[in-house]
C-alpha cells in the first residue's frame, strides 16, 4: 500500500503559469523524505496537494490507496485525519491555549478528556514545553510555537507528517531536537514528509531527498528514485 | 487515534469576542418581539372572529312602535313564523324590554309613561337564505315604522375587515421569518469570516462539515432562543398592557396572564426564532465549508 501517490500532478491559479507541473511521486509506509527547493519552488503548494488542503488542477492523486479527487468529503476528511501537518506558519488558534491547541485533533476525533490530559502531557514533555502548555501562543517563542505545531501534527499518532519548513527560525539546539523527534516518528512507522529550503537539513537526515525547481520534481541524488 | 470517529463534541469556538454576536441577538429579540405580536394579534382577532360568528348565526331583533295594537302584532308574528329562514319568533315582555333598556333610563325609569317599542327577537336558521328586501317591505305594509335591525350586515364587514388583517399579520409573521433567516445568514457569514482561521484549520486536521457547521449552529440557536424569549417577553408584555388599558377581554376572552393561548404564542415565537436562525446558521456554515475541497 502506497501512503501517498501522486500521478501527473499539476497545479496553476487561473492563467497564471503552472505552479506545479508534471509531478509524480509516491511514499512507501516508513517512508522519510525531504524536498528541498527555494522560495516559490512549489513545496508549500505540493504539501497542500499532498494533505487536501487544495486541489490539483491536472493529475491522480492517491492517499492511503484511496483515490482522494474521487472521494466524497466525509472520506476526505478522514483522510485528512489520518495526516498530521505542520504549517509554515504554525497556525495555532490565539484564543486556545498551547494545551486546547494540541488537543484539537483528538477532539475531532471524540478522545476522552482524560486521555488526551495524560497524552499531551507525555508529548509535551517530549517537546519539552511541558511547562508552557496553559500559555496562549502570543505568549511562546518561535520555538515554542514550533514545538506546539508539531504535538499537535503528531499527536493523533498520524500514519502520515508532512511539515512545511519546520526548523525555519528555530535555534541550533531546538532545530536538532526536532530533527531527532521526526526520525523517532519514523522510526515507529510515521511516513514523514519534510519541505526546506535547507540543503544542510536534507543531508543530516540522511534521508530519501527529492528537489523542486520550477514546479518540478527533480531527484539530486544519484540513485534516488521518485 | 486516526481512525476514530468524528465528533467535535469539545471544539470552541471564541464567540465572546466576536462583535457581531450582540447585534444578532438584538436582531433576533426583535424579530422574536414582531413574531410574537403577530401571533398575539392572531389569537385575539380569532377570538372576535369566533365571536363574530357566533353573532352571524344568532338572531335578529324587529322593533314595532310602542303604539303597535295587538291585532297589527299578531299579524307582524303570523308574517314571521311563515317567512322562511326564520326559526323562532318571540315576543319580549314589557318587563324584559325594561331591563335591556334599563342602564340607559335607570331603575326607575316609569317604563309605562314613555313610547317604548316592542322588541321581537328572531331566530334565523343559518341554512336558509332570508329575502330582507320583501320581508321589510310586507312589515311595512302591516306596520309602518317597523325596523329590523340587521346588524349581520355591519358584522360582516367588519368580519371581513378582520379577515383581511389576520391574513396581513400572517403574511408580515411569513416577512419576519424571511428577515430572520436573511439577518442570520448574513451575521454567520461575518461569523463565518472572522472564524475563518479556525474553519479552515478544523477542515484542514479532519473535522467534518458538520460538525463544524455544529459549532455555529449550536451557538446561533442559544442566541436566537435568548434573544426570542427577550423578544417574545417583551410582545407579551405589551399585548398584556393593551388589554389591561383597553377592556378587550370583554369581546375576545382574552384573559391576560391566565389565558395560556398567550403563553404558548410567546414561547412558539421565542423557539421559532432560535430554530429559524439556527437552520440558518447551519445552512450558511455548511455552504461556505463546501467552497473547502
Amino acid at each position: 500500500m502506497a501512503v501517498v501517490r501522486l500521478d501527473n500532478i499539476g497545479k496553476s491559479y487561473g492563467a497564471g503559469a503552472a505552479v506545479l507541473h508534471d509531478v509524480s511521486l509516491t511514499l512507501e509506509p516508513g517512508d522519510l523524505c525531504v524536498v528541498t527547493g527555494a522560495s516559490g519552488a512549489g513545496k508549500t503548494t505540493l504539501l497542500n496537494i499532498i494533505t487536501l488542503a487544495e486541489l490539483p488542477s491536472v493529475g491522480r492523486l492517491t492517499l492511503f490507496d484511496t483515490d482522494a479527487l474521487a472521494a466524497g468529503r466525509a472520506t476526505r476528511a478522514a483522510l485528512r485525519r489520518r495526516i498530521g501537518m505542520v504549517f509554515q506558519d504554525f497556525r495555532l488558534l490565539d484564543h486556545l491555549s498551547a494545551r486546547d491547541n494540541i488537543a484539537l485533533p483528538l477532539r475531532i476525533v471524540g478522545v476522552p478528556e482524560s486521555d488526551i490530559r495524560d497524552h499531551i502531557g507525555e508529548l509535551a514533555d517530549w517537546l519539552a514545553i511541558g511547562h508552557r502548555v496553559e500559555a496562549r501562543p502570543q505568549a511562546l517563542s518561535i520555538s515554542e510555537r514550533q514545538r506546539v505545531a508539531i504535538a499537535r501534527a503528531i499527536v493523533s499518532r498520524p500514519d502520515l507528517l508532512v511539515a512545511d519548513e519546520p526548523i525555519a527560525g528555530v535555534d541550533g539546539e531546538t532545530a536538532l531536537m526536532l530533527v531527532r523527534v521526526f526520525e523517532r516518528l519514523n522510526s515507529l512507522g510515521t511516513t514523514v514528509l519534510i519541505a526546506t529550503p535547507d540543503l544542510a537539513l536534507a543531508r543530516q537526515l540522511g534521508c530519501r531527498h527529492l528537489h523542486l525547481e520550477e514546479g518540478e520534481l527533480t531527484s539530486p541524488d544519484p540513485g534516488v528514485t521518485q | 487515534m486516526s481512525g476514530q470517529a468524528s465528533g467535535a463534541a469539545r471544539l470552541a469556538l471564541p464567540f465572546g469576542g466576536d462583535p457581531t454576536r450582540p447585534f444578532l441577538f438584538w436582531v433576533l429579540a426583535l424579530i422574536g418581539y414582531l413574531a410574537a405580536i403577530g401571533g398575539l394579534a392572531l389569537v385575539l382577532i380569532s377570538d372576535d372572529l369566533r365571536e363574530w360568528n357566533r353573532s352571524l348565526g344568532n338572531s335578529l331583533t324587529l322593533q314595532l312602535p310602542a303604539e303597535s295594537s295587538a291585532a297589527r302584532l299578531e299579524t307582524v308574528l303570523a308574517l314571521l313564523r311563515q317567512t322562511a329562514g326564520i326559526g323562532g319568533v318571540r315576543l319580549l315582555e314589557a318587563a324584559e324590554t325594561a331591563r335591556l333598556l334599563e342602564p340607559w333610563l335607570g331603575p326607575a325609569a316609569a317604563m309605562d309613561t314613555l313610547p317604548v317599542p316592542r322588541l321581537i327577537d328572531l331566530q334565523i336558521d343559518p341554512e336558509t337564505a332570508i329575502d330582507f328586501a320583501d320581508l321589510r317591505q310586507k312589515l311595512s305594509s302591516i306596520m309602518p315604522g317597523a325596523q329590523l335591525d340587521d346588524h349581520r350586515q355591519w358584522l360582516g364587514d367588519f368580519r371581513g375587515a378582520a379577515i383581511r388583517l389576520a391574513s396581513l399579520i400572517a403574511v408580515g409573521i411569513a416577512a419576519i421569518a424571511l428577515l430572520a433567516v436573511v439577518s442570520t445568514v448574513s451575521l454567520t457569514r461575518t461569523g463565518l469570516a472572522l472564524h475563518a482561521k479556525t474553519v479552515e484549520l478544523l477542515h484542514l486536521i479532519g473535522a467534518e462539515d458538520a460538525d463544524v457547521a455544529r459549532l455555529f449552529q449550536a451557538d446561533t440557536l442559544r442566541l436566537g432562543l435568548l434573544g426570542g424569549a427577550t423578544g417574545a417577553a417583551a410582545a407579551f408584555i405589551t399585548v398584556i398592557a393593551v388589554i389591561s388599558a383597553v377592556p378587550l377581554h370583554a369581546m375576545t376572552g382574552a384573559n391576560g396572564f391566565a389565558d395560556w393561548r398567550l403563553w404558548a404564542v410567546a414561547i412558539v415565537a421565542a423557539l421559532a426564532t432560535g430554530l429559524v436562525a439556527m437552520a440558518a446558521a447551519r445552512i450558511t456554515a455548511l455552504r461556505r465549508l463546501s467552497l473547502m475541497p
